[in-house]
């Protein structure tokens, strides 16, 4: 009750308030795994031309290349998973 | 299983007259890898020789070039046809001297014929494309030229020209280029060409044509549709010969590609004048029969032995020895590196844990369905034994995904009426299952999947650390030996000691709590100091081996986090479903179902096509999703902790026939 006052002094309801915070945490998620996208693409740039390089020259190193290029994801595997933190705890 | 297949070193000694007999029986056992001869600084080997060929080596080779030619020019590919044994040595003998050169020339006719007439449309394209500006002018081509008193200018240029002296223009602006033809006396050349530099002129060159422009472009083009139809027909020839002499070329190429390994075998072998010796590797189980079937082909005038092993100096070549069921794996692992000789090979651990992680991150019934069908419907497309491997790895993925599909209730997103998850839910709407009331409503857990992520990657870690010492054990010597197997054992302790110094501090579901240790100082707890005392220990024996090695340890962590993408990936993928699902049935079927009218039959097609775009792109993603993030695990989190590779190949002299009998 007294939440729900304090709540209607400051022009919002309850559900307001969750709604927000819910969109809040939407958007937090959104950055994060936003932004540790961008970091990897950034990683996977280099990594992956010179891969790409290495491997026209010289098959044999597929495996390798293809383990260096992937080798940033973690970064945005760690955004995916604070996301989900953020969403569902 | 777990470790490559039992060599033994093979050496060969014998007359020279009785190499023809040896090699035949070498290449049909198809068993023995060569160890090539090399002249300089072989040990053992003074006043050796390389080898020289077999007769009848050039004459198979030349013979193979041809085929190779006829084969390239009718586009026959020995991996798309089924193998079939049809032809015998003799038949083929004959065969090849019979039909070979009348099959060669006129295979050779028609190529030369088709690269003609292709040289010849390419000439006439030209033509067109020269006499094409020239349409807008209604002057005969052969008007152009010929003029002493008169200069002609003819090309484009940016905008309209005004010329002061008198002369013929004409003018037709076209949209990116306007084209302009001007003839004036010569005496004028120098200010009309002043004005047409004005107007960023570009000449163009006036063709040696006579006649209208439009009848000359008709000409050229009825000549290239001729053309055409003759490299059309001179195509259906040539695939008239792949059908008619597909079987015959392939069966060819085999025997004299066999002829040709054959008799050029000598030159990787060590002769003198009157012996030779060829060393090479055998499987362990297969020496006897080797060897008794050389001594009986050579009536006994030959000498064979096994030589030691120097694991120092040789490179022993590593062959697969793993249970039916991995086998198509190996085409993973050779991605990566083939194993040493030493090594443990990680196939069968991988063969069963790779599906285990792509049923976990894909998981849906339906999806694992459609996969299913995919790996058997490609079969028909993949001849080569790479290809229908991979399709094993993905059929065996399939069935995981199945039966992980079943596990977490999920069929195309939607949870599966009437079954509840039998594992952590991963339905993203906890509401939606309420309202079906079938499925008990339950929000995706993602404690609890985050955790049991966290798990597996604990264990596989693990398991890939125990492995590693197992492999320093059995490869280094002396007190590396003893420091590396250490290490290893230190990174272990390490990541469980950080482990329990969690576990101590915090009660994390699905974990052993040891909050409810006795304290002994403030908050830390026997756990912790146990914990505590595991990492500083951990770390002394990582850095006795490898100072530099401790400036990694932070990877324990971000290696252990990294399996959080089983569960990342798998939500993002059911996260997809879900969406596609909710717009097309959502928002397109279902509202339109309720009022149904004539428009809405559009509607609900257009619902209809989201949903199958959607899915098929779903299952695309999550083809790449499962596979290319399992594999990454076991290639970057696994594999770097035990897994070296650098194997050679075993690459046994002989072949397996598809198309000849031997």
């Amino acid at each position: 009750m007294a939440a729900e006052l304090v709540a209607a002094v400051g022009g919002m309801t309850v559900e307001q308030i969750n709604a927000s915070q819910m969109g809040m945490k939407a958007l937090g998620a959104g950055i994060a795994v936003g932004l540790t996208g961008i970091g990897t693409g950034i990683a996977e740039m280099g990594i992956g031309s010179a891969a790409v390089g290495a491997v026209a020259e010289n098959k044999d190193m597929f495996g390798l290349a293809l383990l260096f290029t992937v080798i940033p994801e973690t970064i945005v595997i760690f955004g995916l998973v604070v996301g989900l933190l953020v969403l569902f705890l | 299983m777990l470790a490559p297949k039992r060599m033994s070193r093979l050496l060969i000694a014998a007359s020279r007259d009785q190499m023809a007999p040896v090699v035949a029986e070498l290449y049909r056992h198809n068993l023995f890898h060569i160890e090539e001869f090399v002249e300089a600084g072989a040990e053992g080997y003074e006043g050796f020789k390389i080898g020289t060929p077999l007769s009848g080596a050039s004459e198979a080779s030349v013979d193979l070039v041809k085929i190779r030619a006829i084969e390239n020019s009718a586009s026959i590919q020995g991996d798309d046809i089924d193998s079939a044994k049809t032809c015998t040595r003799v038949e083929l003998q004959s065969r090849i001297e019979r039909e070979l050169p009348v099959l060669e020339k006129e295979v050779e006719d028609l190529t030369i014929r088709r690269s003609k007439l292709e040289t010849r449309v390419k000439e006439n394209e030209q033509k067109i494309a020269e006499i094409t500006p020239f349409l807008t002018v209604p002057v005969d081509l052969d008007l152009y030229r010929g003029y002493s008193g008169f200069g002609v200018f003819a090309g484009y240029v940016a905008h309209e020209v005004t010329l002061s002296v008198p002369c013929e223009m004409s003018y037709s602006p076209g949209k990116e280029k306007n084209f302009i033809v001007i003839v004036a006396p010569v005496g004028q050349r120098n200010e009309v060409e002043r004005a047409l530099q004005d107007a960023a002129f570009q000449s163009v060159q006036i063709p040696e044509e006579s006649g209208a422009p439009q009848v000359r472009i008709d000409y050229y083009s009825a000549d290239i549709s001729a053309m055409k139809s003759e490299i059309a027909e001179i195509h259906q020839k040539l695939d008239d010969v792949r059908m008619k002499h597909s079987g015959f070329l392939v069966a060819c190429e085999e025997y004299l590609r066999a002829e040709v390994e054959q008799t050029e075998a000598p030159l990787r072998f060590a002769t003198t004048k009157q012996t030779f010796v060829a060393e090479g590797w055998v499987p362990t189980e297969n020496v006897d029969a080797v060897t008794d079937a050389l001594v009986k082909v050579t009536n006994g005038k030959i000498y064979v032995t096994v030589l030691p092993i120097d694991f120092e100096h040789d490179n022993v070549p590593v062959e697969y020895n793993n249970p039916s069921f991995s086998k198509p794996t190996q085409v993973l692992i050779d991605v990566f590196n083939r194993p040493r000789y030493t090594e443990i090979d990680p196939t069968l651990m991988v063969s069963i844990v790779f599906p285990i992680f792509f049923g976990l991150i894909l998981g849906d019934v339906g999806y694992g369905l459609i996969l299913l069908v995919m790996a058997f419907g490609l079969r028909k497309f993949f001849k080569g034994d790479e290809g229908r491997h991979l399709l094993d790895v993905l059929r065996n993925a399939s069935i995981s995904t199945i039966i992980f599909g079943l596990l977490y209730s999920e069929f195309l997103g939607f949870p599966i009426p009437g079954l509840k998850p039998i594992m952590f839910s991963r339905h993203l709407m906890a509401e939606a299952a309420e309202e079906g009331g079938a499925v008990a409503g339950h929000g995706p857990m993602i404690p609890e999947l985050m955790v049991l992520s966290i798990w597996i990657g604990i264990l596989h870690i693990s398991l890939g650390r125990i492995l590693g010492m197992i492999n320093h054990a059995r490869q280094d010597h002396g007190e590396h030996r003893t420091k590396a197997v250490m290490a290893n054992f230190g990174w272990l302790a390490v990541m469980w000691g950080i482990l329990i110094a969690i576990w101590s501090i915090a009660a994390l579901p699905l974990m052993p709590n040891l909050t409810g240790l006795p304290k002994i100082i403030s908050v830390v707890n026997v756990g912790g100091i146990i914990g505590a005392v595991l990492i500083v220990a951990g770390i002394v024996f990582i850095a006795r081996d490898s100072l530099l090695e401790v400036v990694e340890i932070p990877t324990i962590i971000s290696h252990v986090l990294s399996y959080a993408r089983i569960v990342a990936v798998g939500l993002s993928s059911v996260a997809i479903a879900m969406v596609v699902n909710f717009i097309a049935i959502g928002m397109f079927i279902e509202p339109q179902l309720k009022n149904f009218t004539i428009f809405s039959i559009f509607i609900i097609i257009a619902g209809l096509v989201i949903f199958l775009l959607g899915h098929a792109l779903n299952t695309a993603l999550g083809i790449l999703g499962g596979g290319l993030h399992s594999i990454r695990l076991h290639y970057v989190e696994f594999f770097t902790k035990f897994y070296k590779g650098g194997g050679v190949k075993y690459i046994p002299f002989g072949m397996k026939r598809r198309f000849t009998e031997d």
